[in-house]
């Protein structure tokens, strides 16, 4: 991880560059919005080139009590979709490509915190793939689209296509004004350069509030999702117990607030402490937090570097249990 | 502060993704409305197409309720609608709150719409431009009037343009198994408000009859009903405490009845009762409701290319597009071509 003054000085040198850019040609999905009836044919354009390629990498899943979406971001055949979707680890399902192609799948990780779910396919491929964009690209206020199986797969009707802007994004969750229905779910949110940026999750009262699980909750917890299993409330209810709220920052994970009578407590951690690494792992995304705590046993020890103003420090503690 | 503290990491641990936790920490950092996909900046892009399209639309009242929108299209006043949502209107509104008597014209049940005449003596009417191009391509711009007529919704054409099939009447009862001899087929459940409630059929009730023919199969009583349109009455012969019975059913549109049963429906807020049944539609995901069909649908040039027909669930609705409904009013309104150059140059 860079020191800080080293991301300062990074942040400082790319905004530099895409200062520059502004000037000389700003594409009309990176205005503030669009100005006229140029920009939005500009988009419109994009949007159209875009589809094509992203599409194909679209599955339909079939699971026991209804349908859902995924996308497919391997040439070996991972797909990405919902935890809600896969429902639980190891179970085999049919997906389907836009093509019409079937294949079998089995269910891997995820976690219900996000709703972030992987399945693989069987047969080796290769497949058509969509890519993942590098951490914490997209922002709000970013244009983005959805594609989907709204209601399960309709030749007929053939893909169905959303666009929108992401209205907020934070920790585990995206919303952007993009449309869902139910079917949409595990479909893939794509920015404007065809990369994979959220996968859809639950929709809103509002038609245009939806909620989708963040590309990062996939990043930062890949090899839990892809190799072990899927993290459910109840996994969290049993397993360890720290007794934290915290929230994600440049720097690390900041202590919201201290539950009291709890280990975090015990241990004499306080508000607006930073926590950097546990077991010397760099931890920064509140689910890998979660993961990692209650993938332990209440009365396990770990060991926390924390940094508190300027200073770090390191302390091991006991996990206590959620229901002291 | 004891409390506050636990509830804020139970939110934290169990339910922190709901909505509600979510939008209280995020206030700061969200996308003002004025820049979303539907907000008032992203609306003025699409430039005088916006005043033009609301000019070019009406609201149509019943009772001074608002019940669909209509497009106007010739300076005479002559708008066309969604003609299963607009009976009985008696009054269209302009964006400007003028008002205008209104007088039929003409219905073409076939696609679902309805030519109505605006009666004024003086007032040149402002109408919509057709789209003489090729037809749209998916993923294109397209924007309506919202029923307010003060603003547009924005979004984009989805799907393929196809046929809708036509759904046929439904009673709203689940039916039991298939009747013995003489015993006719028994009702097991009446769905709430449906048709087949609203005429007085009981769970339990037996089914002789319909409509004259015996029935003593399940399959008998559906093909029949299903053969006849939503609005068509039939007339059952039922069996109830061992007496007959002869009860008149006005059948009710497949799409709302089982709103109940359809999760997607449930979530989706009221949705046109005719959404079936058409030639051609296009299909997009304006956030409109029930009351802002029949009004035009315009791509980004702000040429109309259809009338919103049918709002489907809460992501979709259909358009009539501009080809189907042409050779309709061309038949009828034989100066539809000269009158339309006159409103918008």
């Amino acid at each position: 991880m860079p020191l800080p003054f080293q991301r300062i000085l990074l942040t400082f040198f790319f905004s530099g560059v895409i200062g520059f850019s502004e000037v000389v040609d700003q594409q009309a999905w990176e205005k503030k919005v669009p100005e006229n009836r140029a920009d939005l044919a500009a988009i419109q354009a994009r949007l159209q080139e875009l589809i094509p390629v992203t599409q194909k990498a679209l599955v339909s899943i079939e699971a026991n009590d209804g349908a859902g979406s995924g996308v497919i971001v391997s040439p070996d055949g991972l797909i990405l979709s919902a935890a809600h979707v896969i429902g639980r680890t190891g179970v085999n399902m049919e997906v389907r490509l836009l093509d019409g192609r079937r294949t079998n799948a089995v269910s891997l990780g995820g976690s219900e915190i996000s709703d972030a779910g992987m399945l693989q396919i069987k047969e080796p491929g290769p497949w058509p793939y969509v890519k993942i964009p590098k951490l914490h690209s997209s922002k709000v206020g970013d244009w983005c689209f959805g594609l989907g199986h709204p209601g399960g797969f309709d030749i007929e009707r053939g893909l169905v296509v959303r666009i929108g802007r992401i209205i907020e994004k934070k920790d585990e969750t995206m919303q952007t004004d993009s449309r869902l229905l139910g079917g949409d779910s595990g479909g893939p949110l794509f920015n404007f350069e065809g990369k994979v940026i959220a996968i859809h999750s639950r929709i809103s009262n509002e038609p245009d509030q939806n909620f989708h699980v963040p590309i990062e909750s996939f990043q930062e917890n890949w090899e839990f999702f892809r190799e072990q299993d899927l993290l459910t409330f109840e996994n969290i209810e049993q397993g360890g117990f720290l007794g934290i709220a915290c929230e994600e920052s440049d720097q690390g994970l900041v202590i919201q607030s201290v539950i009291p009578g709890t280990a975090a407590e015990k241990a004499g951690f306080q508000e607006n402490d930073i926590i950097l690494k546990i077991d010397d792992e760099v931890i920064r995304n509140r689910e890998k937090l979660t993961i990692f705590i209650s993938g332990k046993e209440p009365e396990d020890e770990i060991k926390i570097e924390y940094q508190r103003q300027m200073s770090t420090a390191t302390l091991k503690l006991k996990l206590g249990s959620r229901f002291e | 502060m004891h409390f506050n503290l636990i509830h804020i990491a139970l939110l934290f641990f169990v339910t922190w993704n709901t909505p509600a936790f979510c939008e209280d920490q995020n206030q700061t950092n969200s996308l003002e409305p004025a820049f979303r996909l539907n907000g008032i900046k992203t609306q003025d892009a699409f430039g005088p197409g916006k005043s033009k399209a609301l000019h070019s639309t009406v609201r149509l009242m019943r009772n001074n309720k608002l019940i669909a929108l209509g497009t106007l299209i010739n300076a005479e006043g002559y708008i066309i609608t969604k003609a299963s949502s607009c009976v009985g209107a008696r009054e269209a509104t302009m964006h400007n709150g003028e008002s205008f008597p209104l007088k039929i014209r003409k219905r073409f049940e076939e696609i679902d719409l309805a030519l109505y005449q605006l009666i004024s003596q003086q007032v040149e009417f402002d109408c919509v431009e057709w789209e003489e191009g090729n037809q749209t391509s998916p993923a294109s711009w397209v924007f309506s009037p919202y029923p307010g007529l003060q603003e547009i919704r924005i979004g984009i054409t989805s799907g393929n343009p196809r046929t809708i099939g036509r759904e046929g009447g439904v009673m709203g009862v689940m039916l039991g198994r298939d009747g013995k001899e003489n015993g006719g087929i028994e009702i097991n459940e009446v769905v709430p408000q449906a048709a087949a409630d609203r005429a007085g059929l009981l769970a339990q009730d037996l089914i002789l009859s319909v409509d004259g023919r015996r029935v003593l199969r399940k399959n008998q009583v559906i093909q029949i009903v299903s053969s006849k349109d939503p609005g068509d009455m039939i007339t059952l012969e039922i069996l109830r405490n061992n007496k007959k019975k002869q009860l008149k059913v006005t059948l009710g549109h497949n799409s709302v009845t089982f709103e109940l049963f359809n999760r997607n429906l449930q979530m989706s807020g009221p949705v046109s009762k005719r959404k079936d049944n058409f030639p051609l539609i296009l299909q997009h995901d304006l956030p409109l409701p029930k009351e802002g069909m029949g009004g035009p649908l315009f791509n980004l040039k702000g040429k109309c290319i259809g009338i919103n027909i049918a709002r489907v669930d809460r992501v979709s609705t259909f358009a009539l597009p501009v080809e189907t409904i042409k050779p309709y009013l061309k038949k009828w309104l034989p100066t539809l071509d000269k009158t339309l150059s006159k409103g918008i140059p």
